[in-house]
This record gives structure tokens, C-alpha cells and sequence, in this order.
């Protein structure tokens, strides 16, 4: 649950604009070949949740199967995968959040909601900016002082998501807006089929639920069952939703109403569709503005979480400082693991939501290649080992997922080089920090464990 | 860790050092054991007898701290251990033996354990019924051990009132366990305190206690 609900959460408010931004109508089949492509991902998370029960992901995955560097660069570019994943839902929290506000302050009249005032988010990108950063301090210090909030309540909020949603594809179905819905051309202007690979590369993001769920599968029963069940169901239901959602928004804002829109875009599509002048919420559109700002403050929440326990894994696996794998004694929290995320998300949040959502699917998948090969490596290093769940077809799934994944990641990097390199070079600069820092780290370490203690800091000053 | 030998010794050890927040592989020959354990979603398990050396290196022993033989057989547990010994120098071995006289085994293993001395303790004390008698042995889920507190531990040297233990904790005794631990006893790096754990807390006690 917990899975789906960030897969489903904050990437189909934040993404969908921008996706359609790039693919045109295609947006759509971004997403299922997306889920396609990381179908066989999840069949070696799933052969590796079920037989390692370990919390921790695919850093605890890789850990088991790879010698120390590997598993560390592994830790390394997830940990900032997900550090960038906040930035990206804080960047994506505020713009929605000021089209709450627009919708509640600005639209006294029904009939004109449909008419959003884009220079409101134009003249607002300072404080925009500045709302994603209130949203990554508070979440950061909310959860540097106590403990997480419990699996039942996400489970809650997974289900006012998807219970938003489908009144969001309820309502975008029925009016008149999609009945005339224009899909062709199905691709954006110029860019042929193609054109549906970068954007690929951008929204893969959405899928890192995976490795979310297999964070936190610790009170599993029968995994043999329920591991490779909850996977599944959880890819099944998110292309769903991203299908009916991305097909709705597409078909009532065209895809160059949405590409407009970018963050807000799902947002500006509800006000631009759902009743109006309804008692207390004014109109339909809030209850999905209402959706966009929780879903990207409960993503950013989940991957505050997620981050930090990285981190917290990497500290007690000496891979970092050990301070980073300690509870704090006042707080009971791994303070030093979050704040060090909190200090990454918050410089993060002075990317471009772009760069941003690019970095982030960049390294979520170098990690799923990664995740893969540990599946293969363990096959032939501990072929004896127990398997609840073995994957079908064995060699097949992970080498295709490499393959891949590989091609986005080659595909992505390419676009990156084309559009913006910043994001490429701050990804390559955050690797090479990383292997010095570890090379730094463990020589030190071998000498004088104390001494490790300036060399720790780097991570902290990156941004 | 590595345990071999799944069976009840094994399992029920394996399980316990799961809630302290350790990493176990169990070894296990028998098919239905493994798929019976995998079930309990505690352990990584390997399929197989760990007295072959291809099934116990699997298991890892260059990236493993501890080797415990918990087979019912001594002999296979003293073998295995001498095994893993020989691949990994710095590991520390522990093997389940089947008689009280533990001193001729310490020669070769760096700890032995006669588990069924361990239960005859507690029958002892069921069978006689009494109605005041010491916990150690028959405590049900509730885990009362002596900790001693790491120099690095981010409690140590804090006084009790200061640290947040979860709930399902309860430090009992001060450092010489001579006095019922009060709000402003300090959990000194080096002493030893007695502590009453449930066990879904247990990990994060440790990690404020051992760092």
C-alpha cells in the first residue's frame, strides 16, 4: 500500500504536464510502456523481497550480493535519488497549493474557474519556490523530532488518492469536453515517436514504489504470496490510474493546455471541467487541487522517510559515517540520516522541476539495472539459496530489465545533454563525491575511525 | 550471522536475533523446514547441508561475524565451525553441544551451549510451581537482558530522564546492578544495565544503547 501510494501519489499531478509537455497526446503511452518496462524490474524485486527478508531495499538487496564499493554507490545513488524525488514533490506541492488558494480566493463567480490565470503561478515562481522550501523544512523537522506516522495511515491516504482520482476520470469522462477530445496527432509537433522516449526517461520516477515497498516489508506473512501479489497489483493499478487520469486530462486540456500548465496541470484540468457552485468547496475542481496538494506533501513525507533510512541502512552498515545509522537519544529518530536528507532536498528545491524529476528517473534507473544484476549475481553465487518466489522464465526478466532500463537510461542521458546539461553534470558530480568520499572515508577509516568525522560532512555540502 | 540448523534451537535463536536487529542466514538440509521458515519471513535461508563447504561459503562466512552450529548433532556442530574457522579466521563460532561439561569443546569452538540445560531450568521452575522465583528463564515474549553500553551510542553518557527510549522499554538496574535505575542514572559507556525489552522494540533499544 504504502508503494502505491507514492507511485500513485504525487507523480501523476506533477508529472503529467510535463510529460505531455514533451510527448504531446503520447503522454499516455509513456506511462504504460513505462510499466512495461519496469515489469521485469519488479519480477527480480520481487524474487529478492521474498527471499532476503530484510527492510531496507534495493540497497539492502545489493548489499547482501555486491563487495563494498558497488553496494555503496548503490546506497549512494538511491539515497539521492530519493532526496531529489523530494525536491521534485515539494516543487511539485507548491504551484498546486497556490492554485488552491487561487480557486478558493479568486473564483467568485461559476463559469469563470475554467479561465486559470497562469500569470498567477508565473508572477508566484519566487514564491513558489519558497513554499516548496517551507514544505521540505517542515516535513524534515516534523519527522526529525518523531517517529513515522504508522502503514494504516497511509493506507488511508493511498485511498483518498485514488478516491480522488476517480471522481477526477469520472467526471473528465462524461463532460463535453472529452467528447470532443482531440488526440491526433497523437505526437507532439514535429517530434514523431520517438519523441515518447525522454519522457519515458522523465516520469519513470513514478515507478520507484517498488523499492518503497520492498522498504518496508517487514511484517509480511506468506511472502511467498503476498510480496510478488503486492508488486503487482501495485504496477497493475498505478498504470490504470496513470492511463485514466493522463487520458482524461489529455482529452479535456489537450495536450498543450496541460504541457501550459506543467506542475498545476491535472489541477487546471479538474477546475476547467468539474461542477461548479457547489456548497462550501465552491467548486469540483478544489476537491482535486485538494488531492494534487496532498498527494505531493504525503509523497514528499514518504520519501523524506525513504531517504533518510538509506542513509540510516548506509550508517549501520559503516558505509557512512556510524552516526548516520544511530537513533538520536532525545528524539528516537535517525536525526543525523534526515537532517543530511533535509539539507540535499532543500538545496534540490532550487532546481527547475525538470531537472529535478530528470535526475531523480536518472538515477532511479542506474539503481533498478543495479537491483537486476544482484538477481543474476545471486542465482550463480547461492544457487542453493531459499527462494519463496522465484521469478518464471529466469534469465529472461532481468536481463531484459537491464536492457532496458539501459536504453532509457541511455535515452535519457542523451535528451539531458540536449536540454540540460546542469542536471547531467550535477548527477555526475554527486557519484564522483561519492567514490571520493568513500575513498577518502575508508582509508581514514582504516587509520583513525574518528578521524572520518570531516569527511562526512561532503555529503551535507554538495548543494 | 550464520546459524546452522533450522530445526527448533536454530529457528527459535535465529528469530530472537532478528528483534535484536541482527542479519541471519539459517542453514537448513531439509526442504519442508526451509519452506515452513520462509513462511515466518525472519531469515535468509539456504537450502542445504552446511557441513559442504560449497553450501556453507553461500552462506557467506567472509561477510559474517558469527557461526553458530545448532544441529542436534555435536559432532556436525563442532565440524562446521572448525569449517568456517578455516575460511574466515575472524569469525567467532558457537556450537550446541549435547553434554553439561562444556570445558573439553573450548578448545575448538570460542563458545558452546547446552540448550537443553537451558530448558531443564525452566521446567525445574514450573514443575516446582513456586510463587516468587528470578525471570531470566520464564519470561514469555518480554526480554530481560544486561546490556552494556557502547562508547559510541548516541545514549551513552546521558542521564535516563534525557533519552527517549520507545515504549516497551524499561532500564532496570544501574550500572553495578545494585540499585533500581532512577531518572537521573547515567548510562556510563563501558557498564553494564539491566533492561526489560518487548521484542518489536528491541532493535531500536540496541541501537541506542550499542550505537
Amino acid at each position: 500500500m504504502i508503494g502505491m501510494g507514492a507511485m500513485i501519489g504525487a507523480g501523476i499531478f506533477v508529472l503529467t504536464g510535463l510529460a505531455a509537455e514533451i510527448a504531446g497526446p503520447a503522454a499516455i503511452l509513456v506511462f504504460v510502456l513505462n510499466g512495461v518496462v519496469t515489469a521485469f524490474t519488479g519480477l527480480s524485486y520481487a524474487e529478492l523481497a521474498a527471499s532476503i527478508p530484510k527492510s531496507g531495499g534495493g540497497y539492502a538487496f545489493v548489499r547482501e550480493v555486491f563487495a563494498d564499493l558497488p553496494s555503496f554507490v548503490m546506497g549512494w545513488m538511491l539515497w539521492f535519488a530519493y532526496m531529489i524525488a523530494g525536491g521534485l514533490y515539494a516543487l511539485g506541492f507548491a504551484p498546486n497549493f497556490l492554485e488552491l488558494l487561487h480557486v478558493y480566493d479568486l473564483t467568485p463567480a461559476p463559469g469563470q474557474v475554467g479561465a486559470v490565470a497562469l500569470p498567477v503561478v508565473d508572477a508566484a515562481v519566487p514564491a513558489a519556490i519558497g513554499l516548496a522550501f517551507v514544505a521540505v523544512l517542515s516535513l524534515v523537522a516534523l519527522n526529525a523530532v518523531s517517529t513515522a506516522a504508522s502503514g494504516s495511515v497511509e493506507t488511508i491516504f493511498t485511498l483518498v488518492k485514488v478516491g480522488i482520482l476517480v471522481v477526477f476520470v469520472a467526471f473528465g469522462a462524461t463532460s463535453p469536453m472529452f467528447a470532443t477530445a482531440e488526440f491526433q496527432p497523437l505526437f507532439a509537433d514535429g517530434a514523431g515517436p520517438l519523441s515518447i522516449l525522454p519522457a519515458m526517461g522523465l516520469t519513470f520516477i513514478a515507478f520507484e514504489g517498488y523499492d518503497l515497498i520492498t522498504t518496508v516489508t517487514e511484517e509480511v506473512k506468506n511472502p511467498r504470496e503476498n510480496i510478488p501479489k503486492a508488486i503487482f497489483a501495485s504496477l497493475a493499478v498505478t498504470v490504470l490510474v496513470y492511463l485514466a487520469v493522463v487520458g482524461v486530462a489529455v482529452g479535456t486540456l489537450g495536450a498543450d493546455g496541460l504541457a501550459a500548465a506543467g506542475e498545476a496541470g491535472i489541477a487546471q484540468a479538474a477546475t476547467a471541467f468539474m461542477p461548479t457552485g457547489l456548497p462550501i468547496i465552491q467548486n469540483g475542481g478544489a476537491i482535486i487541487v485538494f488531492g494534487a496538494v496532498f498527494s505531493t506533501l504525503t509523497a514528499l513525507n514518504a520519501v523524506v522517510i525513504a531517504s533518510s533510512r538509506v542513509a540510516f541502512s548506509m550508517g549501520r552498515e559503516e558505509q557512512l559515517l556510524p552516526s548516520f545509522g544511530q537513533l538520536h537519544h532525545r528524539y528516537g529518530t535517525p536525526l543525523i540520516a534526515i537532517l543530511a536528507s533535509g539539507v540535499v532536498m532543500l538545496g534540490s528545491v532550487a532546481l527547475p522541476t525538470q531537472s529535478a524529476g530528470n535526475m531523480s528517473s536518472l538515477f532511479f534507473l542506474l539503481s533498478f539495472i543495479v537491483v537486476n544484476g544482484s538477481v543474476i549475481k545471486l542465482r550463480r553465487e547461492r544457487p542453493d539459496m531459499n527462494r519463496p518466489y522465484e521469478m518464471p522464465f529466469y534469465p529472461l526478466p532481468p536481463v531484459l530489465g537491464i536492457v532496458l532500463n539501459l536504453v532509457l537510461t541511455g535515452i535519457l542521458v542523451e535528451y539531458l545533454l540536449r536540454t540540460d546539461v546542469l542536471a547531467l553534470v550535477l548527477s555526475g558530480g554527486w557519484i564522483l563525491l561519492g567514490v571520493t568520499a568513500y575513498a577518502v572515508y575508508t582509508r581514514l577509516g582504516s587509520r583513525d575511525d574518528s578521524q572520518g568525522t570531516t569527511d562526512g560532512r561532503t555529503p551535507q555540502a554538495n548543494d | 550471522m550464520i546459524i546452522a540448523g533450522g530445526g527448533r534451537v536454530g529457528f527459535e535463536t535465529a528469530a530472537l536475533l532478528d528483534t535484536r536487529g541482527h542479519d541471519i542466514t539459517v542453514v537448513e538440509p531439509d526442504g519442508d523446514r526451509c519452506d515452513a521458515m520462509a513462511d515466518e519471513y525472519v531469515v535468509t535461508i539456504i537450502h542445504g547441508d552446511a557441513s559442504d563447504p560449497d553450501i556453507l561459503r553461500q552462506a557467506d562466512v567472509e561477510g559474517s561475524d558469527v557461526v553458530a552450529g545448532l544441529t542436534g548433532l555435536p559432532g556436525l556442530n563442532l565440524a562446521i565451525c572448525m569449517e568456517a574457522e578455516e575460511m574466515n579466521p575472524a569469525v567467532r563460532t558457537v556450537a550446541r553441544i549435547a553434554a553439561r561439561d562444556q570445558e573439553r569443546y573450548e578448545r575448538f569452538v570460542d563458545e558452546a551451549v547446552f540448550p537443553e540445560g537451558a530448558s531443564a531450568r525452566v521446567a525445574a521452575n514450573e514443575i516446582e510451581g513456586s510463587d516468587v522465583r528470578t525471570l531470566a528463564d520464564v519470561t514469555g515474549t518480554l526480554d530481560i537482558m544486561e546490556v552494556r553500553v557502547e562508547e559510541e551510542a548516541s545514549a551513552a553518557g546521558k542521564a535516563l530522564r534525557s533519552v527517549r527510549f520507545p515504549a516497551g522499554t524499561l532500564v532496570i538496574s544501574d550500572d553495578d546492578g545494585e540499585r533500581i535505575a532512577r531518572p537521573e542514572t547515567t548510562l556510563t559507556p563501558g557498564k553494564r544495565y539491566v533492561v526489560a525489552i518487548e521484542p518489536d522494540v528491541a532493535d531500536e533499544v540496541t541501537n541506542l544503547l550499542r550505537g
